[in-house]
């Protein structure tokens, strides 16, 4: 064990957990990261594309290295990074990227073929033959590289979504954070902070001494201060992961993954935070310094191994070595040396530099390392003299770089700070944000904690809401002297990008493959690509780039972010609701007696229809559905129909309103009768059609289809706020106030006539195209409609929705002698299509009026909204017009899609002579019968042609034939 | 008085309330709605209740308003649905558009603790409640569905949605309510 005294860890609370199957110990506040180390296990992954050995790099959110599986079966968490998992007692966690053991990984093989695997080799190397890329090469690349392995399980867990608001984000609870929200809480504005750890302080937790008390003894001043505050959310365990628009974060809380048993807790909580200013205060990540091998387990961040035996009480060797180019360094072998770890040597790279208690080497660079499954011996070079040092673990300061991601998530691009030596925040990034502390540069504990402060005072200023600089504790403000050192020349490979397996030798092909701006390196090497971001490697690999193109950094440019700052579940993204309920669903009036008949549902659009009623017996649903057909047509069919858009058109302008919205003329509509409507898009295409019915001077009632409902509504709503209005005029949506249920059938009239209350239907007093407001069944108000879709007998009548139901069971009761039969949409579908009518297929957006057979219903005495331009003449020109179309072998199917050819003639673009739009089996033709454009068809009844189905290499001959198959003269409906 | 029995828009003849957690939500079947809407260059209609301007509910002796657009509210009557209540709204606004939309919405009352109460309505839309004080309502999104959300006093709501998608909008606020009362 290398656990140290002191630490933040709760050593009263021993909590077991496993790592590739075998069981240790940690304790509470620990991590899993913490936890190995204290447990001596160093190795803990696979890298990417070689499968070298991989231990952890940092302590924090950045990791690139030691990514794990946790939790086995169905709650599989690939990729998680160990250096966040917080302890709990039963954790379960695996190592990933590997064949064989972890020691022993097979795919290791990888690493002795790395000459092939340089930067891009897959871009020249798999290039012939051609048709190998998809089904060889690819496919054994991505089995030899990668991460972890999902479950292929559904996610069994629960989550949650939610909103926030809030006059000031704080993201980050670090020292800046806590000073910033401090401020504004005081001020009495609503505060969120958000901090990802599940413990507030930051680097405040990670260093020795930095304020002049305890850290945590201020931090739990505050804490209680902060829970008396109402104005003040506090969200630990809270990343925030994307800056959207409108001030708007993305943040997962995550609730229950540090649990050992989370009960009925949801795992995590998706929330969405409005805020009017926010404050980046999401502190720095140290920057490594490659060196030929220096990737193996033991070497890592020198913040990161000071955190770890600040915080957590462990060191990851009982000998360390430390690599800086400033005083970072330093200060981590003084922590560590307090704590009784034995420093073989601090090698600052630069001269001149001395400490008293351990060894230093001035000038020194680390130029190579050892150590099969971890660190053991680092080769230093100082002053042109070599020698190999003992340790077993190196720490690495190379500067710090503010963690501008969110900052950068609007296409704000950082800029270079000479003084700082790292990038820091610049312009065009999200509106109203404000980066305090290390992520501004600001790094010592009392910059940050003024800084955070005083972005406080400044966002809220901007607010116009005065804050004060509250009183903070005195802390530390040592100077970092840093002295830019990026890497260490030399042929070994040496890591920038640890977790895409990049090295400097990469950029240097990168280089001379004139690779260079920075986007392409990026590409070209994959640096920075993974699910790191890059926030380890990004700036180092820049700074190479601009070592070989001999120009600076800021000229070399940098690469911007975009969310997730850091990985996010599709699970919580999804927010909680899956399978059936993963969108809403829209059920009829008739519903529940649907269900109860045994009805067979259909999605449409979010309506749940009724698609057909089978009886005992029909074994196939085409023989339920002929009888359907059959029963309305020689009885009566009763439909719920209440899917179709309904819209309440009232005002003195109403007619002229809807004269202009629709190709034909509305407003000479009598009252009390119904006209089919037609309306185009402004580009002269058809676009919806449905009937308007006149229920008094000025009050319509128009319908749309289905599937347009929503869209026409918002059409007509732009129309009268935005084009005309002047017009007296006001719309509402009443489709789900209304139950509408369709009566069709020669014993339509006589059903009717059994639950109107009085009301005359005879022909000559309700005849085809009436309306009426009336009552049925004792006083039930109800609208009736004399409409026909099928092309018999029919009726739409409509009641308050909640009597739709028992209207149905009503209907199909007192009608059985009638021989009243409900249908559902495909007999709906089946009998439009023998009676001609055009439905959502015919009007796909292409086609005109006058394919429709419809041109003249485009009136020429009043303007509408697309009348001018259904007259181009690219329209006018065309000759497809809508026909029917049969079977010459009545055993042929009639396939909706096939394209229509001349008999004999080549099959091909230039040849087509239009499409199939419908087609369905007729039981009253007794074939397969089908609605379809066809080139001249006016002029074409009776020829034979050939429908192709190349998909289905199906080839069928069909007769040309008026597109009413039933009825052609319009008897039946007007009867 | 007809004899065709309604029943309710999750289905059942009687309506759903469930109590979970400090949360009591039911849903409201005696609520009538009617839409209203001025005519151009009109007086506004003296109904009972001042109308309210935009983001406002008021509530009067026997019935309340919301604000749904310019010149546009919409009309609670309170335990009224089974009367043609458009058709008393046009009494009382003669030359208005008047709409019955009863039928048209189902409505879900929602009481209990103010703090879940806020922080049940926080996970389901998006609401700032800090400035949401009692006498506010507003349209907006609910699972991909558009409703109203009144705040009718400090610790009482209500979600007026489509009536068809009656039992998405329950399951959403029950699921939600659960997630919630788990985390107690």
């Amino acid at each position: 064990m290398t656990r140290l005294s002191g630490g933040l860890i709760d050593r009263t609370q021993s909590l077991r957990f496993t790592f590739d199957g075998k069981t240790y110990s940690g304790h509470a506040g620990d991590t899993l990261a913490s936890a190995l180390l204290a447990n001596d296990v160093r190795l803990m992954a696979r890298s990417f594309k070689y499968h070298r050995p991989r231990g952890v790099l940092s302590a924090g959110s950045e990791e690139p290295n030691a990514l794990v599986t946790l939790h086995a079966g169905a709650r599989q968490e690939p990729n998680s990074r160990a250096t966040v998992v917080e302890l709990f007692d039963g954790l379960e966690s695996f190592s990933q990227n590997r064949v064989g053991s972890l020691g022993f990984d097979l795919m290791a093989v990888n690493d002795l073929m790395s000459p092939f695997f340089a930067a891009g080799f897959y871009y020249k190397t798999f290039m012939w033959p051609r048709a190998f890329w998809e089904k060889l090469y690819e496919p054994a690349i991505r089995r030899a590289a990668g991460l972890g392995k999902l479950s292929m399980q559904p996610d069994p867990d629960h989550y949650d979504a939610g909103f926030l608001h809030c006059d000031l984000l704080v993201i980050g609870g670090g020292a800046a954070g806590l000073a910033a929200a401090l401020t504004a809480a005081r001020a009495g504005v609503q505060v969120i902070l958000a901090d990802e750890d599940f413990r507030l302080g930051g680097r405040l937790l990670a260093e020795s001494a930095p304020l002049d008390r305890p850290a945590t003894e201020w931090i739990a001043g505050l804490e209680a201060e902060f829970a008396s505050l109402p104005n003040l959310r506090v969200m630990r365990r809270t990343t925030v992961w994307g800056a959207f628009d409108h001030g708007v974060y993305g943040a997962v809380e995550r609730v229950s993954d540090h649990l050992a048993d989370p009960g009925r807790r949801v795992r995590q909580t998706l929330w969405r935070i409005t805020a009017k200013r926010t404050i980046l205060a999401s502190g720095a990540t140290e920057r490594h310094i490659p060196f030929a091998n220096n990737d193996r387990p033991g070497v890592m961040l020198s913040g990161a191994m000071r955190a770890y035996a600040n915080r957590w009480a462990v060191s990851p060797a009982k000998r360390i070595a430390i690599f800086t180019n400033n005083d970072d360094g330093h200060r981590t072998a003084r922590d560590l040396m307090a704590k009784g770890v034995e420093i073989a040597a601090v090698i600052d790279t630069r001269p001149a530099t001395t400490a008293t208690d351990y060894r230093v080497i001035a000038a020194g660079q680390v130029t190579n390392s050892k150590g099969r499954l971890g660190l053991s011996r680092i080769e230093v070079n100082a002053n042109g003299r070599s020698e190999w040092l003992d340790c077993g673990a190196l720490g690495i300061a190379g500067g710090w770089n503010p963690n501008i991601q969110i900052a950068s998530h609007h296409r704000g691009r950082p800029v270079w700070d000479e003084a700082l030596q790292a990038f820091v925040a610049g312009p065009g990034g999200p509106a109203g944000l404000i980066c305090a502390g290390a992520a501004a540069g600001r790094g010592s504990s009392a910059q940050a904690l003024t800084s955070g402060a005083e972005a406080a005072i400044a966002a809220l200023a901007d607010l116009g809401i005065a804050a004060y600089l509250p009183e903070l504790p005195q802390a530390e403000d040592a100077a970092q002297n840093l002295q830019p050192f990026w890497h260490v020349p030399g042929k070994t490979r040496a890591w920038v990008d640890f977790q895409n397996d990049v090295t400097v030798k990469d950029i240097a092909l990168a280089h001379q493959e004139n690779m260079r701006p920075v986007e392409h390196l990026k590409r070209w090497t994959t640096l920075g690509m993974a699910t790191d971001q890059g926030k380890t490697s990004n700036v180092t690999a820049l700074a190479v780039m601009s070592e070989l193109t001999g120009q600076p950094i800021q000229a070399t440019g940098t690469t911007i972010f975009r969310p997730p700052y850091t990985p996010v579940s599709l699970s919580v993204l999804g927010g909680g609701d899956t399978g059936a309920h993963f969108r809403p669903r829209r059920l009829t009036p008739t519903h529940e007696w649907a269900k109860a008949q045994g009805a067979a549902f259909v999605e449409v659009g979010q309506w749940m229809r009724a698609q057909y009623f089978p009886r005992a017996g029909e074994t196939h649903w085409r023989q339920t559905v002929d009888r359907e057909v059959l029963a309305t047509r020689k009885g009566v069919g009763i439909c719920d129909v209440t899917t179709l858009g309904k819209i309440d058109v009232q005002g003195a302008d109403a007619g002229a309103f809807l004269d202009r919205v629709y190709a034909n003329a509305m407003a000479s509509l009598k009252p009390g009768m119904v006209r089919y409507g037609l309306m185009l898009r402004e580009d002269g295409f058809a676009w919806d059609d449905g009937t308007c019915a006149r229920l008094d001077d000025t009050h319509y009632v128009v319908t749309t289809t289905t599937a347009n409902a929503g869209t026409i509504y918002r059409h007509m709503e732009f129309c009268r706020q935005c084009l005309w209005p002047e017009l007296d005029v006001q719309l509402i949506s009443t489709t789900d106030a209304w139950a509408q249920l369709s009566v069709a059938g020669p014993n339509a009239r006589t059903l009717l006539q059994r639950v109107v209350d009085g009301f005359d239907l005879s022909n000559a007093a309700f005849p085809f195209m009436a309306c009426a407001s009336l009552t049925i069944c004792g006083g039930l108000r109800a609208r009736l409609f004399r409409i026909s879709f099928s092309g018999e007998l029919a009726y739409e009548i409509a009641v308050p929705a909640r009597y739709g139901n028992a209207l149905m069971e009503r209907l199909v009761t007192i009608g059985a002698d009638l021989g009243a039969t409900p249908y559902g949409t495909e007999a709906l579908g089946v009998l439009r299509i023998e009676k001609g009518h055009a439905a959502g297929n015919e009007l796909n957006g292409q086609t005109s009026a006058q394919m429709l057979g419809m041109g003249r219903m485009v009136s020429a005495k009043k303007d509408a909204i697309g009348t001018v331009m259904s007259r181009r003449e690219g329209l006018l020109a065309e000759r497809r017009v809508l026909v029917g179309l049969q079977p010459v072998d009545p055993g042929d199917a009639v396939v909706a899609g096939s394209h229509l050819f001349t008999e004999g003639a080549e099959q091909n673009t230039w040849t087509d002579q239009g499409w199939i739009t419908s087609a369905c089996f007729s039981p009253h033709v007794g074939s397969g019968i089908g609605l379809g454009y066809l080139e001249n068809g006016a002029d074409r009844m009776d020829e034979i042609i050939v429908a192709a189905n190349p998909l289905q290499g199906q080839s069928t001959r069909l007769r040309v034939v008026s597109p009413h198959f039933i009825d052609p003269e319009g008897g039946r409906l007007r009867d | 008085m007809t004899d065709l029995q309604p029943i309710c828009a999750l289905g059942q003849s009687a309506p759903q309330a469930r109590r979970i957690g400090a949360l009591l939500l039911s849903q409201n079947t005696a609520l009538g709605l009617a839409s209203l809407a001025m005519r151009r260059r009109a007086e506004p209609p003296q109904i009972g209740l001042p109308l309210p301007g935009p983001g406002g509910w008021v509530e009067g002796a026997d019935c309340a308003a919301f604000w749904t657009g310019p010149d546009q509210w919409m009309v609670e009557f309170p335990g009224r649905a089974a009367e043609d209540v458009a058709s008393a709204l046009t009494a009382r606004a003669p030359g208005c558009s008047v709409s019955e939309q009863t039928d048209g919405f189902v409505a879900f009352e929602i009481e209990g603790d103010t703090p879940p109460l806020l922080a049940l309505i926080s996970r389901l839309v998006n609401i700032d409640l800090g400035r949401f004080p009692p006498g506010s309502a507003t349209r907006t999104g609910f699972h991909h569905m558009s409703v109203f959300v009144i705040r009718r006093a400090e610790d009482r709501m209500a979600i007026l949605g489509m009536r068809s998608a009656a039992a998405s909008i329950w399951h959403g606020l029950t699921e939600a309510a659960e997630r919630l009362e788990a985390l107690t």
